[in-house]
């Protein structure tokens, strides 16, 4: 078996006495479209921020194509191809639509910082093609028309593509998207089933993606892991998630299961 | 600012022109043009450090004091030494140990910034000013009790080399450096991590790094502007260095826009010069300080000068 791109294993995070993510395993392969799901307060989140470097694991390890990622910054994580989207969205106030993925293609830069002051060839070269590969993306994506408008006055789901634009932008690996659907209109959801699995295709990675509505986690993903109050309960295709006891009795116990699962 | 090297070469020919003349010019409205200079490199100097990169600072006048003592130091010290007996007064070899000693005043103010830029990596927000104005205060007191370089008293005697072309070359090289800094995509980062720091290291940017560099450059600048204005005014002293001089800064970048660079030049020209006006009630200057910061925030937080504000959009 080759090695996994992503491999958590038995990764604790603490806060206080409060266990967010208890002895988690959890392996991604190259290409793989792997949902997270569970109830409110489950660590979804908690273990996004783990493998991006927010927190540290009191036990176990996170390690990336075979790398232990241990101690590395946020911004070293993201160097590594490991980039992500934020479940409350955060854009950048003061920069355009542009300028978001204009900066998020700094790891590729071919320049240094202090040649923007000779403003020589190499220097106005980089920079014309760091603009147009950003304006590529945005294209790509249907964002191209907001091009110099402020980040913060584009509609909500429109933020929502952009926050995924310029996680692209870091050319990942590993792409993580926390609750992409949270807040989109039904119209908007279906829109996003379609972009992720787009994605997924074209960028040639491996998506990663917490999610509270089922029709887009079961719509997308191949694999799906359960967690309940920091414990993986289950793992498997969305087919036999959708059966499993242990997920029916951790979201709604018994009887209202079959309901929330059909919708 | 479409073409940076342009608007460099325009100061520099205007400089070269007003310096050219400046024997047919009333001398106090050359000293008025200096001291504006001067202000125009400390104020968007900061403008880097608080206004781009959203690091308040109150201790910029620390740097300008680092600056200027090293500066002086070299012109008096090394100064005699380099020059010798046969330098003409303006010539090429006085202007060349001006310039040595204006980067040395730079480099010092910028090593020092390189100090204070690693506490901003863990403060932020009112305990980062409070920590920049502690630092401050510690330069000042550092200075008043070293005596090799004139303690209380202060630096006597420094040779007058600042003129209007120093100054307007300095205060072109900040505008260039800062303006030419923050539009390239590296430079981007400054904005990205004032507006969020986690989105930032999310988009592959190193916060640290960039707090600590903008510093670093803004740091230098205030130390070039110290060196012109120790030899501007001939003589140095701490308590010229103090907290209110490094508020008259913050007021300065306050009142053109945060992160606005013409905005701060145009205040810090406005803020030099009001002065001038206010002679006859120039003790009540502080507190016609305190107020215009009180009405700004009132009227316009956004600062005087700002006029396209990105409007943020409600959230869903």
């Amino acid at each position: 078996m080759p090695t996994p791109l992503l491999q958590i294993s038995q990764a604790t995070v603490r806060f206080g006495g409060l266990t967010a993510v208890d002895a988690l395993d959890l392996t991604l392969g190259e290409r793989e479209l792997v949902g997270l799901i569970g109830p409110n307060g489950a660590g979804k989140t908690t273990a996004f921020n783990l493998i991006t470097g927010l927190y540290a694991p009191v036990s176990g390890t996170v390690s990336f194509a075979g790398r232990p990622l241990a101690g590395l910054p946020p911004h070293r994580i993201v160097a590594a191809g490991i980039a992500r989207t934020f479940q409350n969205i955060r854009l950048f106030g003061s920069l355009s639509v542009l300028d978001h993925v204009r900066v998020a293609g700094n790891l590729h830069r071919a320049t240094a910082p202090w040649q923007a002051l000779l403003r020589g060839r190499a220097f106005q070269e980089n920079e014309a093609a760091m603009t147009r590969r950003a304006e590529e993306l945005l294209a790509l994506f249907n964002l191209e028309r907001f091009r110099d408008l402020p980040a913060r006055s584009l509609p909500y789901g429109e933020q929502r593509r952009l926050e995924i634009v310029r996680a692209l932008a870091t050319r990942p690996r590993l792409l993580l998207l926390d609750e992409p659907a949270a807040g989109l209109n039904p119209q908007e959801k279906i829109e996003l089933v379609a972009l992720i699995q787009r994605v997924h295709r074209e960028f040639d990675l491996t998506l990663l993606l917490v999610e509270h509505s089922m029709k887009v986690v079961m719509g997308v993903c191949q694999r799906i892991a359960v967690l309940d109050h920091g414990k993986k309960i289950a793992e498997g295709p969305p087919a036999a998630i959708r059966r499993d006891p242990a997920v029916i009795e951790a979201y709604l116990g018994p009887d209202q299961a079959t309901a929330l699962f059909h919708h | 600012m479409r073409h940076p090297f342009f608007s460099l070469l325009l100061a520099l020919v205007l400089g070269g022109i007003v310096s050219a003349l400046s024997d047919r010019i009333d001398p106090y409205n050359l000293d008025v043009l200096i001291g504006v200079g001067i202000n125009v490199v400390l104020a968007v100097s900061l403008n880097l450090i608080a206004g781009h990169t959203g690091q308040f600072s109150l201790g910029h006048a620390g740097f300008m004091a680092v600056g200027a003592y090293a500066a002086a130091a070299v012109t008096i010290f090394l100064g005699p030494r380099l020059l010798g007996d046969a330098a003409a007064p303006g010539g090429l070899a006085e202007n060349a140990l001006f310039g040595g000693a204006l980067l040395a005043g730079g480099l010092a103010a910028a090593a020092t910034g390189l100090l204070v830029g690693i506490p901003s990596l863990r403060l932020r927000g009112d305990y980062l000013a409070l920590v920049t104005l502690g630092f401050g205060e510690i330069i000042r007191v550092l200075l008043q009790n070293f005596e090799p370089l004139g303690g209380a008293l202060g630096l006597n005697g420094i040779p007058a080399y600042t003129t209007v072309a120093w100054v307007v070359t300095a205060g072109a090289a900040t505008i260039f450096t800062v303006g030419c800094l923050v539009r390239s995509s590296y430079g981007l980062g400054f904005l990205a991590v004032r507006d969020d720091e986690i989105a930032a290291s999310a988009a592959g940017l190193d916060p640290a790094r960039y707090k600590v560099v903008a510093f670093t450059v803004g740091a230098f600048f205030a130390g070039i502007a110290g060196g012109l204005f120790g030899h501007f005014k001939m003589t140095i002293t701490p308590s010229g260095f103090d907290f209110s001089r490094s508020i008259e800064i913050v007021v300065m970048v306050i009142l053109g826009g945060l992160g606005n660079t013409i905005g701060v030049v145009l205040a810090a020209v406005l803020l030099t010069l009001l002065p001038e006006f206010l002679r006859p009630v120039a003790e009540y200057r502080l507190v016609l300080y305190s107020l215009l910061l009180i009405g700004l925030m009132l009227a316009r937080p956004q600062g005087l000068f700002r006029f396209r504000t990105p409007r943020p959009a409600p959230r869903a």
